[in-house]
């Protein structure tokens, strides 16, 4: 397997959950690559306050309004949609309502990346409470993620709750509970170790499996892994998610230690 | 679909389309890496490449 070298990774938090502890992940990060320099960027929008209108255009324009529909390029947003981004580039609001375009905001987010930081030797990782879907043409309809790769790499601690699927238990006792009328949040709370909820404690760990998956698609490429007890799994199923990232017996399968070992080696023998 | 990080040296010019086609990643989004410089789907498909350019290609991809 071929590995490229990383030179530093930029974390930016446009607008995250209040249990993201985006330090923690950075000294996480320091710890496993060796070398590369772990920088905290803070929000990307407070580099360019005067391209603040035409952003919020282009985060309106790319809003998804059917799930079943792709969205056409150019589409002409409303003064509404346009002014409601517009505020959540300036922070007046952290509401997570709207469903995105994955790679198209992605495309957006890399419009705030410095032109000389654009490269695979850079891990750039935006951490947003914004949700996201990409197209799939398989069945002709949007599913939301929890993070796409690229640069820059998104996660979204929105999609890490809504995108892989709660246990099939939780559906069915969902349906018995709005039968009777109980009160969901007992439910939630009887099945809480087997999902990721909203301001959840354990979020920033599992965050950093997420971004060890950026880091690894800069490395090789790809930042998945087979194996389900690996932090690159990548998760569907809310179990899964918990497994590889909180109860696994390792944190990566011994094919991607050995890269990450290597990184070390590299380092030692410089 | 192919995914890696390494690089590829064109053998004949062609437009980034064909070299998509022939490594079978015609249906997904990706970035392309010129002499260094990185380059985002909707920059990509017609621009031309010639014999001996180096280049890397690596899909976008989602996850979850």
């Amino acid at each position: 397997m071929k590995v490229r070298r990383i030179e530093k990774v930029l974390l930016y938090d446009e607008g995250t959950a209040e249990k993201l502890n985006i330090e923690e992940v950075t000294e996480y990060l320091r710890g496993k690559l060796g070398k590369a320099q772990v920088t905290v960027r803070g929000n990307p929008f407070a580099f360019w306050p005067e391209k603040s209108s035409d952003y919020a255009r282009k985060l309106a324009s790319i809003k998804i309004q059917d799930v079943g529909r792709k969205i056409a390029p150019g589409q002409e947003p409303l003064y509404g949609e346009i002014s409601y981004e517009k505020r959540r580039i300036l922070g007046e609001t952290r509401s997570f309502g709207v469903l995105y375009d994955g790679f198209q905001l992605q495309r957006v987010f890399s419009e705030l990346i410095a032109w000389d930081e654009h490269s695979l030797k850079v891990v750039h990782i935006f951490f947003t409470n914004r949700l996201f879907a990409t197209w799939e043409e398989s069945d002709k309809r949007y599913h939301a993620r929890t993070s796409v790769y690229g640069i820059p790499s998104l996660i979204s601690t929105t999609g890490l709750v809504e995108a892989p699927a709660k246990p099939r238990e939780y559906y069915l006792l969902k349906q018995q509970y709005e039968m009777l009328g109980k009160d969901l949040l007992e439910l939630k709370g009887r099945l809480k170790a087997s999902f990721i909820d909203y301001e959840d404690e354990r979020l920033t760990e599992v965050i950093k499996g997420y971004a060890m998956q950026a880091v690894f698609y800069h490395l090789v490429g790809n930042p998945f892994c087979e194996d389900k007890g690996c932090r690159l799994y990548n998760a569907h199923w809310q179990e899964e998610l918990v497994f590889a990232q909180l109860e696994s017996r390792y944190e990566f399968c011994e094919r991607h230690t050995k890269v990450l070992d290597s990184l070390h080696k590299n380092e030692s023998e410089r | 679909m192919k995914v890696s990080v390494e690089e590829i040296k064109v053998k004949e010019d062609k437009t980034v389309r064909e070299l998509m086609d022939e490594f079978q990643l015609s249906t997904a989004p990706i970035l392309l890496e010129l002499s260094g410089r990185i380059f985002y789907p909707d920059e990509i498909e017609d621009r031309k490449l010639k014999r001996g350019d180096k280049v890397t290609l690596i899909p976008l991809i989602a996850g979850g």
